[in-house]
């Protein structure tokens, strides 16, 4: 018994190097082997014919052959299944190196952009944002504005308009002057929008992009103005930027000004862009001017208020680079993709 | 304006070295912006950008005021050049004014004997200095008194004028005149004539006329300086098309005492370059009050408006270096304005002179403070940007369009019995005259104009304001409208297999997405879309509950893309944001996931030729359910069995108990139902059911 027990043991031991890396073969070896019908079986039955004295030793020998088969298999099971496992992922293995399926990339207009990015700066500094109509009438668009029938600054905003007396809007500031209608004091409120002047060449479109800041409260300067702008500016352009109030006219505004920021392309020291000034105009600005209140129905003596206004479509190109004013409107798919939101 | 340096040094005491780069930065700094510096032979010129409000800076004398104020220089006086023999002026000519709410002040000089013939050089290297052309010694003249005191002056050869008497008048509707330039113009009532005792023979503040022109035969001039009510000035102006040097000096406010300083110029002038001699004695005629205007000021004011106070002594030498004549009362300052300071009204006016003079960099930089109640409340972002960033992130780039469009191209893309749009009166160009009712046409220009440039794969959307018009004098609607126009492959085209090509279910994906950040899930109705620009078999219509159109999109109609000259095969879609919005944002909540297991079945579905997968489901949907059901289509099938046309599609009816679980009765009772609903569909018809 014990040398059939060996050799079948020696019998398994070499079918088992045979079937390795097989998972099918393996599982045949425990038919064959540990089956109701296989080796060990066959010698386990026999045990009951055994006498008592033997079948003591023999059954614990033939339980440990049966434990050792049992691991042996267990281990050429797990080896054989990790090996078809490696076929496997060799076999599924890519190119890692060719392009991934990427899903479409659109884009946000440069100056929405910078538009929303003026935007979160003021309402980060309590700013709310206001909207109105782009078709206005005389009233929002010049007259509140303290610019009169027959004002000599109302040609220079090259108006457009519309059968029946209305108008494009020239500028945001009607969004002000309904702003303050609709509103009591203090005000803090910008007006992004789109903005009509009757005006086409290298550096004009008939449309373009207009941000105005209005703040009305009890006390309000020329000083806040020039903080608020530094604020701003450093805020949008880095901390480096220098701001500069100019005298200017506004038919809106009393004192009025122009102001500056120093350019970005020279830091200042003169160029091509700023024409070797160091700056860079960006906007005009003032105290609002009292006839302007008074349209409204805002008393000047206790109120005071500043407003500045500015092209979005300029700072977008100083922001960017871009130094061809058609490519804002021309909508060509290379230039937009290169502004991915 | 251009200004002669040379020029600006004779009128200033000892400024013979003054320099052109100290001039430009004075200027530039008090509001008078120098945007050049150039030369004109030997003499340096500055460009000087003079606002609006300031048409005493339109002449060397008011400029050399200024430099003068800004570097503590002082006025040359000007020559006086008064006649004192020969036949006075006020025996030879009468004026009368007839209209004295067009012109406040109207005098009349003469100059005997010139001779008409070229200037000297000095005269034309002068007047080239500041961008006229010589044309002879007399009209020289007069363009040199207009440069120098900014006052307008006109020449009448006074032999050519009937009679001795002037009227200032206004124009009679349709009265011809011809003038200098050799056109003859309508005028209009509110124009100012100047007229002898048979014709007009100018028009006043703008330009003279042909008949009484200083010609080589001329002898005895007849100098005209006025002042011209600016509103009618520049309605002559305007309304003719012919701004002129006068013109726009008129227009923007003259001074009331300039005319007779520009008589004693111009005696002075024409007997200089012409020989001539003036007769002494000026007929003035003035209807125009010249009441000495003050205004008060307040330091605390400026200090209000200026973010700083200045001091009283700075204040006053600020207004005095003016010539505003301040004086002291009290708290306050009262300034006398100057006859040729037209801007100087109200108090902030005399706080600005202040703050210009002590200078801008003066002001100190002081940030805002606290956050008014109104500015606290932060508003969700508009619809529009919401709608903006979802586009963005499914693909599509942001194009802008203008507003304006050519007439009749948005016919297609409203629907039939749309009111007319808005039409600009004064377009830039025949193809921007209208305002557009929807925003695709320029956007399907802008795909086109892409694909034409070898694009293959476009994806374009704008969101902006179409305007619909509205009763005369109102301002139009101007709702938000959300567009796009795609050509090209549904999914970015990728090396591992052909691109499927977008079609009509991609575009009408497109605005389901814009639907979803628009208006949440408030359910909108779908059918068949009847917009003239889309393909009529392959289009949507979006509407509300009230039937309100809210969408469309499709493939353009074969036949537009033919007219307009765009490549086929775009896919184009519109979105009123303003109408899908109405009902506001929707408001963030949840409903519980279902912890309990659903249940589905699938039909199978034939429909007929015409039938609708749509109105399939909205029968369905409207049986009971035990639980909360949900239909999706999961398959389509053509072809045999099935008759030609016929299709059969698989929708499967998921229910999903929230509370209670569902019993196999409930589920029986239910599918009974649905295919008792599914009975009442014309052109449906059951095929078979899986569970």
């Amino acid at each position: 018994m014990d040398d059939r027990l060996a050799a079948l043991e020696r019998e398994f031991r070499q079918a088992l190097a045979a079937a390795a890396g097989n998972p099918a073969a393996v599982e045949e070896l425990r038919v064959r082997f540990l089956g109701k019908k296989g080796g060990l079986n066959v010698l386990l039955r026999e045990l009951g014919r055994m006498d008592a004295s033997q079948r003591a030793r023999v059954g614990s020998a033939l339980n440990e052959a049966k434990g050792r088969i049992e691991a042996a298999l267990a281990e050429a099971k797990e080896a054989a299944a990790g090996e078809a496992r490696e076929a496997a992922l060799a076999r599924e293995r890519i190119d890692v190196t060719l392009p991934s399926r990427r899903p479409p990339r659109g884009s946000l207009h440069p100056v929405t952009q910078t538009r929303r990015e003026l935007e979160r700066i003021f309402t980060s500094m309590g700013f709310t944002v206001e909207t109105g109509p782009e078709v206005e009438d005389d009233f929002h668009n010049f007259e509140a504005l303290n610019l009169p029938p027959g004002h000599p600054a109302r040609d220079a905003s090259d108006t457009f308009y519309l059968e029946g007396g209305l108008l494009l809007r020239t500028h945001t500031s009607p969004v002000q002057i309904r702003t303050m209608l609709a509103r009591k004091p203090p005000i803090r409120m910008i007006c992004p929008g789109r903005v009509y002047r009757k005006d086409l060449d290298a550096t004009h479109l008939p449309m373009f992009h207009q941000l105005e800041a209005l703040v009305v409260d009890e006390g309000t300067s020329l000083a806040d103005l020039k903080g608020t702008c530094a604020a701003v500016w450093s805020r949008f352009f880095g901390d480096d930027v220098a701001i500069r109030l100019r005298p200017g006219y506004f038919p809106f505004v009393e004192p009025g000004c122009e102001f500056d920021i120093s350019c970005r392309m020279c830091d200042g020291r003169g160029c091509r862009i700023c024409k070797e000034t160091g700056w860079i105009e960006l906007g005009g600005a003032g105290m609002v001017h009292p006839a302007v209140f008074e349209a409204v129905g805002i008393d000047p003596e206790r109120w005071t208020g500043f407003a500045f206004g500015l092209g979005i479509d300029r700072i977008a190109m100083m922001r960017y680079g871009i130094d061809d004013l058609r490519l804002m409107i021309d909508n060509d798919v290379r230039f937009l993709r290169q502004f991915p939101s | 304006m251009l200004i002669s340096l040379a020029w600006l040094r004779e009128l200033l005491v000892g400024a013979d070295r003054l320099a052109a780069e100290d001039v430009a930065r004075a200027l530039s700094a008090r509001g008078l912006t120098v945007d050049a510096v150039g030369s004109s032979g030997a003499d340096t010129v500055l460009d000087i950008d003079v606002p609006a409000n300031r048409p005493d800076a339109l002449g060397h004398r008011g400029v050399a005021r200024e430099v003068a104020a800004a570097l503590g220089l002082a006025l040359a006086p000007p020559p006086d050049a008064r006649a004192t023999s020969g036949a006075p002026a006020d025996g030879a000519v009468r004026v009368v004014i007839d209209a004295p709410e067009l012109c406040g002040r109207y005098t009349a000089g003469i100059v005997r004997g010139v001779r008409v013939g070229p200037s000297p050089a000095w005269v034309v290297e002068r007047l080239a200095a500041c961008g006229l052309r010589s044309i002879d010694n007399v009209v020289d003249a007069s363009n040199l008194v207009m440069l120098e005191l900014g006052q307008p002056v006109h020449f009448f050869d006074l032999a050519r004028l009937a009679g001795p008497e002037i009227h200032v008048r206004g124009a009679r509707d349709g009265e011809r005149l011809t003038t200098l330039d050799g056109v003859e113009r309508t005028l209009a009532p509110g124009m100012v004539v100047i007229a002898d005792a048979r014709r007009a023979v100018a028009l006043g503040g703008v330009m003279g006329g042909a008949a009484t022109e200083i010609g080589h035969e001329t002898r005895d001039v007849l100098v005209e300086a006025a002042w011209f009510a600016p509103a009618a000035v520049r309605g002559a102006a305007r309304a003719l098309g012919l701004s002129t040097d006068a013109s726009q000096r008129f227009e923007r406010g003259g001074d009331i005492e300039a005319p007779s300083a520009a008589q004693v110029s111009a005696a002075r002038r024409l007997a200089e370059l012409a020989g001539g001699t003036p007769a002494p004695g000026l007929v003035d005629v003035r209807v125009a009050g010249a009441a000495r205007r003050s205004v008060g000021v307040r330091l605390s004011r400026a200090r209000t408006l200026l973010g700083y106070e200045p001091s009283r002594e700075e204040a006053i030498g600020a207004l005095e270096a003016l010539g505003l004549s301040p004086r002291s009362e009290g708290e306050r300052i009262e300034i006398q304005v100057p006859s040729w300071r037209v801007d100087l009204e109200r108090e902030a006016d005399v706080v600005e002179e202040i703050g210009r003079h002590l200078g801008y960099d003066r002001i100190p930089s002081r940030m805002l403070s606290g956050v008014s109640a109104a500015s606290a409340a932060t508003s969700a972002p508009r619809v529009e940007e919401r709608v903006r960033d979802r586009l963005a992130g499914l693909g599509f780039h942001e194009a802008f369009n203008y507003a304006m469009i050519a007439p009749a191209e948005d016919d297609p893309f409203v629907p039939a019995g749309a009111p007319a749009p808005l039409v600009l009166t004064n377009p830039i160009a025949e193809t921007l005259a209208v305002l557009r009712r929807a925003v695709l046409p320029g956007l399907l220009r802008a795909a086109d104009q892409n694909l034409r440039r070898g694009a293959t794969e476009v994806r374009l959307f704008e969101v902006g304001h179409v305007f619909e018009g509205s009763a005369p004098g109102a301002l139009p609607e101007e709702p938000s409208h959300a567009a796009f126009a795609w050509c090209g492959s549904a999914e970015p085209p990728h090396w591992s297999g052909p691109a499927r090509p977008a079609d009509a279910y991609d575009a009408a994906a497109m605005i389901d997405e814009i639907l979803a950040v628009a208006a949440g899930d408030r359910p909108f109705r779908r059918e068949r879309a009847d917009v003239a620009a889309l393909h009529p078999g392959r289009s949507t219509l979006w509407r509300d509950g009230d039937g309100r159109r809210i969408a469309w999109s499709g493939p353009l109609h074969p036949a537009l893309a033919d007219r307009i000259g765009v490549t086929p095969g775009i896919l184009v879609g519109e979105v009123d944001l303003h109408a899908a919005a109405r009902a506001g944002a929707p408001r963030p909540s949840h409903i519980p996931v279902p912890r309990l297991p659903g249940t589905s079945r699938d039909l199978s579905i034939v429909l007929s030729p015409g039938a609708e997968a749509g109105a399939v489901v909205e029968a369905l949907r409207r049986v009971p359910s035990p639980a909360p059901a949900s239909f999706v289509w999961i398959d389509r099938y053509e072809g045999k069995p099935l008759a030609p046309g016929e299709v059969a599609m698989t929708l499967r009816v998921i229910l999903q108990p929230l509370d209670r679980t569902l019993t196999d009765a409930d589920a029986e009772a239910y599918r009974a139902e649905l295919l008792g609903a599914l009975e009442s569909v014309r052109g449906a018809r059951l095929r078979r059911i899986d569970t």
